[in-house]
Order: structure tokens, then sequence, then C-alpha cells
């Protein structure tokens, strides 16, 4: 051991743990949504590799490969499941830790890059869970992912450009399902690695942030990460396996019939959860707005809030000086108002043709 | 006489003198000046005897192909009078009775060099083929109450057999066909029965063709003939039903029941499914109950009648068999268990389900055993998955059970630690 640590130097780390200090108020609870977030990561990694020992990612072959782990493999199904439903879980969890960010105002200076970091953790996310979703290559995927990149098509100039590089082709083909398996399993990972990294030394080199009403009373109650903290957090872990584990076992994740690319699309395709409120809006707008094509000017509208919601903490500077960012707040209770309206009228049967 | 008149005169004699009346007049002026004359006269008329037909010919496809009244009907197009365009001289007919509208349409129908002018791939045919039929024999032993080439194709607007409006369209033929053989007082007379059509609308020849659009499904001609309409031999009913039901014929021709029929004079396949009125056929035919077929001749006790039984048992065995595995796997799909590989398995039950079916026209048992028993293998072999599913499921729920007892009691342990902690070290003292 005394050879080890010589060589590793543990001791700093576990000082540094030793020393971690986690504010105990009222808010505390929103604390764990990112260590609930960062497990949850681990579980899609770690079903990931296993789900790769026996996928197979060709047209021919993505669909069956599949269908043999949810049927022959042992446990195939659990990890199937447990991976499907986690992205979910993931996605779920992501979101909230970046709500509850954004209203306990942990974005105020100096921890303006934790939050950039953490906006574009939200989009990987997001790119996961596109790029994942055609990998089964069943019927939903593969029309739903038509319909997605067809909306950076959209983008004047480089759009067609980009939608080819995202297609590898004019359309959605196999060559498709390798790209997206290649950004999948390895592009995403590796920028995912960089940027996870970046925003958890951020994380403790700023540590906790505490709310502005918490901050004013001064200095409070607080528990020691380690053990208090991380305690309180395998109890969420666990609670996130059993919830995992029932679902998969329950109601294992469907896997539909094998894409069929001559076939007509068929009715009521619609992406993840996470992706309605967008694919609705879509609807919504005119074939042409001013000579401009509705959808472009939506993808622009689209591109614009993804960028607010990047520098929000450059943009609401009255929050670094320590005044109340009323107008921010309601602009994001109204996005999100907004987006859950689109994401019930998207499921909504009668929602779903254009208006 | 004006200079126009003069040179249609001219005209008409150059084309009554020296071009035989079935060839068209070559070039477009020389076609529409050759029809002209006829047209004007009978559009001017206005007579519902001899306007029609004029207004109907500019649709005909021998009018498009540059055919004119005069090809048919003789005469001169280009006279101003109408005696003179009539003149049985100029080669004017008229009219043809039904005995010579044969031979007519066979000046061009049956002479190959003309056909080719226009049409080389179309049979020339047709008139030695109505030499054979019902109607053609009638029709030259004096009975002009049958049906000739205008009877089913019309006489001046008449359509290529491809265009969906014409009569002899597949889904327009029985309805032309029943124009006659509906007629009661017609039938009547020549000892038919007028009910065809109605027996044929039931059949499921007639639902392939006019519900699914099927337009390889079978209508009059396809079992009487066209040109050469008859119904079929006793002896050929299997050799007609065959050019679709091939399996189906090839069976029953190597069953003992091809021989008994041809002895006892029984129309094959006709004999079980009816001629016009052919219905889907069920398992019920091999059944001693109301739809069976079979008991008609079998008396029940004999050794054909058990041989019904006997492959009517081994049907609904395998049919039972298969959807209580299809049903099962049913069961597990709406569960959540991946249920496609069983199910495209199970598939093949159906097929051999199908085949037994097909093969009771060896009227056999053991062949439709054989294929019964193929069957059996594989729905109880879908149904033993679907059990197998089912196990897997109750254990996966029993690992859940205890999966969840065991996160569960870890959780308790956790929150016990986490209480100790605070007990004994209050968190931010």
């Amino acid at each position: 051991m005394a050879w080890l640590r010589d060589r590793i130097g543990w001791e700093d780390i576990a000082h540094l743990a030793a020393k971690k200090e986690v504010p105990i108020h009222r808010y505390t609870v929103f604390y764990y949504l990112g260590g609930m977030a960062l497990f949850l990561f681990m579980v899609q990694v770690a079903t990931g590799i296993l789900l790769l020992l026996y996928y197979r990612p060709s047209s021919a072959e993505a669909f069956e490969s599949v269908q043999y782990i949810m049927a022959e493999v042992p446990f195939g199904w659990l990890i199937r499941s447990i991976h499907s439903w986690g992205a979910n879980l993931f996605v779920g969890v992501v979101v909230l830790h970046l709500i509850s960010v954004f209203f306990l105002k942990a974005y105020r200076a100096p921890r303006e890059l934790t939050w950039i970091s953490g906006a574009v953790l939200l989009f990987l996310t997001l790119g996961f869970g596109f790029s994942g979703y055609l990998l089964p290559w069943n019927t939903l995927s593969y029309f739903a992912t038509k319909v997605g990149t067809d909306v950076p098509a959209q983008i004047p100039g480089i759009g067609p450009l980009l939608a080819q590089i995202l297609r590898g082709g004019s359309d959605v083909t196999g060559a498709t399902l390798s790209r997206f398996y290649g950004i999948h399993v390895a592009i995403l990972p590796a920028i995912t690695t960089l940027f996870l990294g970046l925003h958890l030394i951020l994380v403790q080199r700023h540590g906790m942030s505490l709310p502005p009403s918490v901050e004013r009373r001064g200095p409070g109650r607080s528990m020691k990460f380690v053990p208090d903290f991380l305690l309180r957090d395998m109890v969420g872990w666990l609670t996130a396996v059993g919830i995992l584990a029932a679902l998969a076992a329950l109601l294992p994740w469907e896997l539909g019939r094998k894409a069929d690319p001559f076939s007509p699309a068929p009715a009521g395709i619609r992406p993840e959860w996470y992706f309605l409120s967008m694919f609705q809006a879509l609807k919504y707008f005119p074939s042409e707005i001013g000579g401009v094509p509705g959808e472009m000017i939506g993808v622009f509208l689209f591109g614009a809030i993804a960028a607010a919601l990047v520098a929000v903490p450059l943009l609401d500077r009255g929050a670094s000086a320590g005044r109340p960012s009323v107008w921010w707040n309601r602009a994001a209770v109204l996005a999100l108002a907004g987006a859950v309206a689109l994401t019930i009228l998207a499921l909504l049967p009668a929602g779903r043709p254009a208006p | 006489m004006t200079s126009r008149s003069a040179l249609l005169l001219a005209a008409g004699w150059i084309a009554a003198s020296s071009v035989p009346a079935a060839t068209p007049p070559v070039t477009p002026a020389a076609r529409q000046a050759a029809a002209i004359g006829c047209v004007d006269c009978h559009l001017a008329l206005d007579d519902d005897r001899v306007s029609p037909p004029a207004k109907a010919f500019a649709d005909d496809v021998h009018a498009r192909a540059g055919f004119t009244c005069a090809s048919c009907h003789g005469g001169d197009p280009r006279a101003e009078d109408q005696d003179v365009a009539h003149d049985p001289k100029k080669g004017f007919r008229g009219k043809p009775s039904p005995r010579d509208i044969p031979q007519l349409c066979g000046t061009c129908h049956a002479d190959a060099a003309a056909m080719k002018q226009f049409n080389p791939s179309l049979r020339v045919d047709q008139l030695s083929e109505y030499r054979t039929s019902h109607h053609g024999k009638r029709l030259f032993e004096g009975d002009n109450s049958v049906a000739t080439c205008a009877s089913c194709h019309g006489a001046h607007g008449i359509l290529h057999v491809k265009d969906s409006r014409s009569p002899v369209y597949p889904t327009r033929i029985a309805q032309t066909c029943n124009r006659c053989h509906g007629d009661v007082g017609l039938m009547k007379a020549h000892k038919l029965p007028a009910d065809v059509y109605a027996k044929y609308a039931q059949s499921v020849h007639h639902q392939a063709l006019m519900k699914k659009g099927d337009l390889s499904a079978p209508t009059c001609n396809s079992c009487h003939g066209n040109h050469g309409a008859a119904p079929p031999q006793v002896a050929s009913v299997a050799n007609v039903c065959g050019t679709c039901h091939s399996v189906f014929a090839d069976e029953f021709k190597a069953s003992p029941h091809w021989e008994a029929f041809a002895e006892m004079g029984l129309p094959g396949c006709v004999t079980c499914h009816e001629n016009h009125a052919i219905v889907h056929p069920t398992d019920e035919f091999l059944s001693t109950g109301k739809e069976g077929k079979c008991t008609s001749c079998h008396e029940p006790g004999t050794e054909g009648a058990r041989a019904a039984a006997a492959m009517h048992a081994d049907i609904l065995s395998l049919q039972r068999e298969t959807e209580a595995a299809r049903a099962a796997l049913r069961r597990e799909a709406e569960a959540g268990m991946e249920v496609s590989r069983a199910q495209f398995d199970l598939s093949r039950a159906d097929e051999a389900l199908t085949k037994a079916r097909a093969d009771v026209h060896y009227f056999q048992p053991y062949a439709v055993q054989q294929a019964v028993s193929a069957g059996m293998t594989v729905a109880r072999t879908a149904r033993a998955e679907a059990v197998r599913m089912r196990r897997d499921r109750e254990f996966r729920r029993k690992g859940l059970f205890v999966s969840l007892a065991l996160i569960g009691l870890a959780v308790a342990g956790l929150v016990f630690k986490i209480r100790d902690n605070d007990r004994r070290r209050p968190p931010g003292a």
C-alpha cells in the first residue's frame, strides 16, 4: 500500500475529499441532481460497453443483433432495457439539473464556465439520445431519424452539406447507421469526457454555489462531502438502480419492427420525448415568412435559444452583481411552460397533425 | 357541281374501284375526305337510328387506325346524294345482319397480312375460334339471337380491350355477358339458366376481381373462353381450373377421385366447389355437418366418410395448436417479451396448414397427416417457446423482487449509517 501511495499519491485526493463541504439549506436537495446525472451517465457507459459486445452496426445486422441481445444473450434484455430506460432518465435528470442550477443562479461569477460546460454537456446528452435512437434500426427510429436529419438541412448555406455529412449521403441509409454508431460510441464519448472533466474540475474548484437568498443570510450549516453527502448520494443512486431494474423487468424496452426504407412512413412517427417540443413547434411555422422558409426560421429560433442558454451567465450580468434577474426567470418559466405545452400537444393524438 | 364535289366524287370512285373495303385511306387528308361524307350526313339527319353510330365512331379504335364507315359498310362516302352514297353497286352493304358480322370483322381480323399493318402481335384466330363456340355454331345454324362480335365489343364505339371503359375489360366482362345471359326470356328460349351472374357475384373470383381489383382473377371468359365460348366439358373441368389452381389440379388427378369422377360423369372440381357460385372453401367442407361436401357421396360409416373425418380432425387440430401458440406468443409480446423470431418460426405452421388444406385434394388421410405433423411440430415448438418466455418473465419478476429487496436493505443500511453519523457528528457542527 505504501508503495502504491508513494506512486499514486491518493492522500491528496483523500485530503481534498475530506475538506470538501456541502452547504445545508432548503435547496440542498437540488445538489443531488448533479451526482445523479453523473451516476446515470456511468450506468450508460457500463451498459453501453456491454451492448457493444454483441451489437453489429450495419443495416443488415443491427436489428437482428439487438433482437439477439434481447432474446438470446443471458441478461441481454436487462442490459438493453436499462440502457434505453437509463438514457431517458439521464436526459430527464440533466434537464432538471440545468433548471435547478438556473433558478438557484449557480451560474453567477465565478461559475460561468461551469454553466457553459454544463450546457454543452446537455447538448452532448441530446446528441447521445439522437444518435443512439437509430442504432436498433427499427421502423420508428429510422423514420424519426429521417425527420430529425431534415432539420439541420434547413440551415442556409451549410445546411444541406451538414445533413449530407450527418447522413453519409442524401438519405438515411446503412451509411447513416455506421456514422451514428461512430458518433455514439466514439466521438460523443470523447468530447463528453473532456467537458465532463472540465465541469467536475470547475465544480471542485469553486465548490457548491449558494443561492442568493441563502447567501444573503450569511454563513450557514454544512456537511462533509465524504461521507455525509456521498452516503445520501448513494441512497439516490441505489433508488435509481431499483427504478431502472423495475422498468427493465416490468416494461422491457420495445424493439418494434425492422426498418424498411422502401415502406411508407407509418402514422404517428415522432422523436423521443425530449425532442417533441421542437418537433411540435416546427409544425406551427407557416411554409414561408416573408419569402423565407418557415422551417428555416424555426431552426434559427432554436439555434438562438440554444446560444442564449449557453450564454446565460454572460448575458445575465445583473445576477452576478447581486441583483435579482426577474426578467430572466420570467423568460425561463415561459420557455419551460411552452416546452411542456408543446410536448403535451405532440403526445395528444389530435395534436400530431400539422395545424 | 362544285370543284370540291367533283374532287370528292373522283376520290370516291378511285376508292371504290381500286381499294379493298378493309384498307384505310393512306394519307390523313384522304382519310378525312373519306369519312366526312358519311359523318356529315348522318349527324345532320339527327335521327336516333343513324346519328349515334356517327358520333360514337369518333372514339372507335378503328377510326384511330384510319378506318372509315365505308371500310365496313361500303358505299361511296364522297357522294353528296344518298342514293349514290348507298349504291350497292359501289359496295354498299348497309347494316350487316348478325350472321354476316363475324365474317365482316374476320375480313381483317382473320387476315394475318392485313393485321400486320396495324398490330402484328394481335391474334387472327378469332373467327375460327368463334366457329367452335356455341354462339358461332348456333349463328351459322340460323339462330340470329346469339352473340356475335358486336354483341360484346360494340359496333361503332369499339374500344381497345385494355381500355377500362371497354365492355370486354376484365372488370366489365361479366356484366357484358349478363346482358344476354341474365335475360330470362332469351335464356329460357335457349334452355339456359339466367342466374349465372347472380351466382358469380357471390363467388371468391368476383370478390378478387371487383373488390380487390385483381385483374388476373377469373371472369366468364377465363373458364369459358372468349371467342370460342362454350362450357368446359365434364372431363376438362380440372384442366380448366388447373390453369390457375395447378397444385390442386395435380393432386386431384393423382387422387382416387379422378377416375371415380370420370366413371360417374362428375365434373371434377365443380362437384364440391360449384361452378359459378364458388365460395371460399372452409374446413367444414370435410365435416359431416351442413356445409360438408363428402357426405353427399360417402354415407356415414363408410371408408370415404371416415377418411374425410380423419382429414377434418387433423386440420382442425393443427389450426387449434397454431392459434394457441399464436395467442401464447401474443400474450408474451404484450408483456414486453421479444417474440418476433418465434412468431416468424410459427409462420411455418401456417404454411403447413395451408399445405394440409391443399393436400386434401389427394383425398388420402396420410397425405394431409404428413403436412399436419410437420406443422404440429412447429406450433408446439412455438408454444414451448412461449412457455419458456413466461417462465423467464416470472424469473425476471422474482429477480426484480429479490433485487429490490437487496436494494431496500442497502438503502436502509445507508440511512442507518447516515443517521448514526449525524447523531455522532451533527452536520454543521
